[in-house]
């Protein structure tokens, strides 16, 4: 499967790979009282979606599950022989599982900061410092500025941790309450990348169907888009940019579209929001391609057309998840070798400064 | 006249109803499936949306069509192959087609089953 020379040429850059922690392994990085909320009250991540994915193996690819029976995205090992080394990988972009996902916790920060510490330990002791290949998100707990802040600053200037990860569920994060994140994202050249959770899309609530509501879930990722153009945040950190990661791109084009049309009526509301919408989309977003729409060649260079850039759209596969994309099988075939290079391992390089350093 | 290719890929006692295993045959990878009804059935072992191999799928049912919304009735156990990715269904009987559209289907081999082997040919 695949054709492991031809990525490992193009220098393929994975921007989304789902390693995913059991809980026990969290353990010897927390300390009390936080551990004893795992070992003996059983804390689990809260989760509100009402139906299991109607994948074969529920949330993950039905290949993905460890030989052993552990969950997909658990074993380092079998990431390697799966994804990284039969695909060619140059580098991959972990994202995390979202469980847990401290930032979307509805409630005791403490025991999420406590969390976040203790993933982003483990993230950088047994992925990161065990490939070469795998770079990290800084996962905080958001909802406490001050804390995430404190954890930035602990782990933040680890030379592999390239973004720091804010879900997408019911906080828009362009409120000027949370820019101490971007702040400290700015001071250590960290990046911010955003995944969706659980996002209550439909109204605040779920729709009947699954099917449904992962059909809309770019409509997630366009409320923090929007959210963070008219709320000033790149006037304010000019040095951030934001990888929009498993919304796909396709609605790009329209989004930008919209919000230029609405900035040149409704301007005078957002005085400090000083250029046009789509300029800032094209300098300041870059947005990862799965799951990605089966298109034609023309189908697809229209989108980009009308994205006015070929440079903020990088490749991802979404590994070991059920609409994961093949980098060989997903894109349209036939395009052009120097668009396959940007889309494949350029405009990633470009977007996260500490992979620019990598190949200096 | 060039001589059919001919090749055992597995016993007839390898599957079960409703099971399914990856064989090669000639160049091909191919997945034989064997049916609710105990007929036998192989494709090309490989899901004509992103190259998954379906071997590593599942063999199932499917609701079935139907005209009510809300409605579920849950048909056809042991006929169904879907894909380990996206779990895009596949009919064994049917010529591989997928349900969600017929005009799609997986690139089938024909089975022959004598003497309890079972043998593809082309």
């Amino acid at each position: 499967m695949g054709n492991t020379k031809e990525n490992a040429n193009l220098g393929l850059i994975d921007t989304d790979i789902h390693e995913r922690v059991m809980y026990e392994e969290l353990l010897p990085y927390l300390d009390q009282p936080w551990r004893r909320y795992i070992t003996d009250a059983h804390w689990i991540q809260e989760k509100h979606m009402p139906y299991t994915q109607p994948a074969v193996a529920g949330v993950d690819r039905a290949d993905a599950r460890v030989p052993d029976g552990r969950p997909a995205g658990t074993d380092l090992g079998f990431m390697q022989e799966q994804l990284l080394d039969s695909l060619g990988h140059e580098i991959g972009v972990l994202t995390g599982a979202l469980d847990p996902s401290p930032s979307s916790m509805h409630g005791w920060y403490e025991m999420a900061t406590a969390l976040a510490s203790a993933y982003n330990d483990w993230q950088i002791d047994k992925w990161l410092d065990k490939d070469e290949r795998l770079y990290g998100s800084v996962h905080i707990a958001a909802q406490d500025p001050a804390a995430a802040v404190k954890e930035i600053e602990r782990v933040g200037s680890h030379p592999k941790m390239v973004q720091i990860l804010l879900p997408i569920d019911d906080i828009l994060w362009g409120d000027a309450y949370y820019h101490p994140i971007f702040e400290a994202a700015e001071k250590h050249d960290l990046m911010v990348g955003m995944h969706h959770n659980e996002p209550p899309l439909h109204y605040g609530k779920w729709p009947k169907y699954f099917i449904e509501w992962h059909t809309l879930i770019p409509v997630s990722h366009m409320n923090q888009v929007t959210n963070l153009v008219f709320n000033g945040v790149f006037e304010k950190f000019p040095k951030l940019k934001v990888m929009m990661i498993e919304g796909g791109f396709t609605y790009v084009p329209f989004l930008m579209r919209k919000m230029d049309q609405q900035y040149k009526d409704l301007r005078h509301e957002v005085p400090w929001v000083n250029q046009m919408p789509s300029k800032t989309i094209r300098e300041h977003f870059c947005f990862t391609t799965q799951p990605l729409e089966e298109m034609t060649k023309k189908e697809f260079m229209q989108i980009l057309e009308q994205m006015g850039s070929e440079e903020i759209v990088s490749f991802s596969t979404d590994y070991p998840h059920w609409d994961y994309d093949s980098p060989t099988e997903a894109l349209p075939p036939k395009l052009d070798e120097e668009l396959m290079r940007k889309l494949l391992s350029e405009n990633a390089r470009n977007f996260y400064p500490k992979l620019q350093k990598k190949e200096g | 006249m060039k001589e059919a290719v001919k090749e055992i890929v597995c016993q007839e006692e390898d599957l079960q109803p409703g099971e399914m295993m990856s064989a090669t045959f000639g160049r091909h990878d191919v997945v034989v499936c064997r049916a609710s009804d105990g007929h036998y059935y192989a494709f090309l072992d490989r899901c004509i949306h992103q190259g998954a191999e379906l071997s590593k799928g599942k063999i199932c049912g499917a609701p079935e069509p139907t005209d009510e919304l809300g409605e579920y009735n849950f048909q056809r156990e042991g006929d169904i192959l879907r894909c380990p990715w996206h779990g895009r269904e596949f009919d064994i009987k049917n010529n591989g087609c997928m349900l969600a559209n017929e005009k799609l289907k997986l690139r089938n081999f024909k089975v022959v089953v004598e003497d309890g082997q079972v043998a593809l040919t082309k």
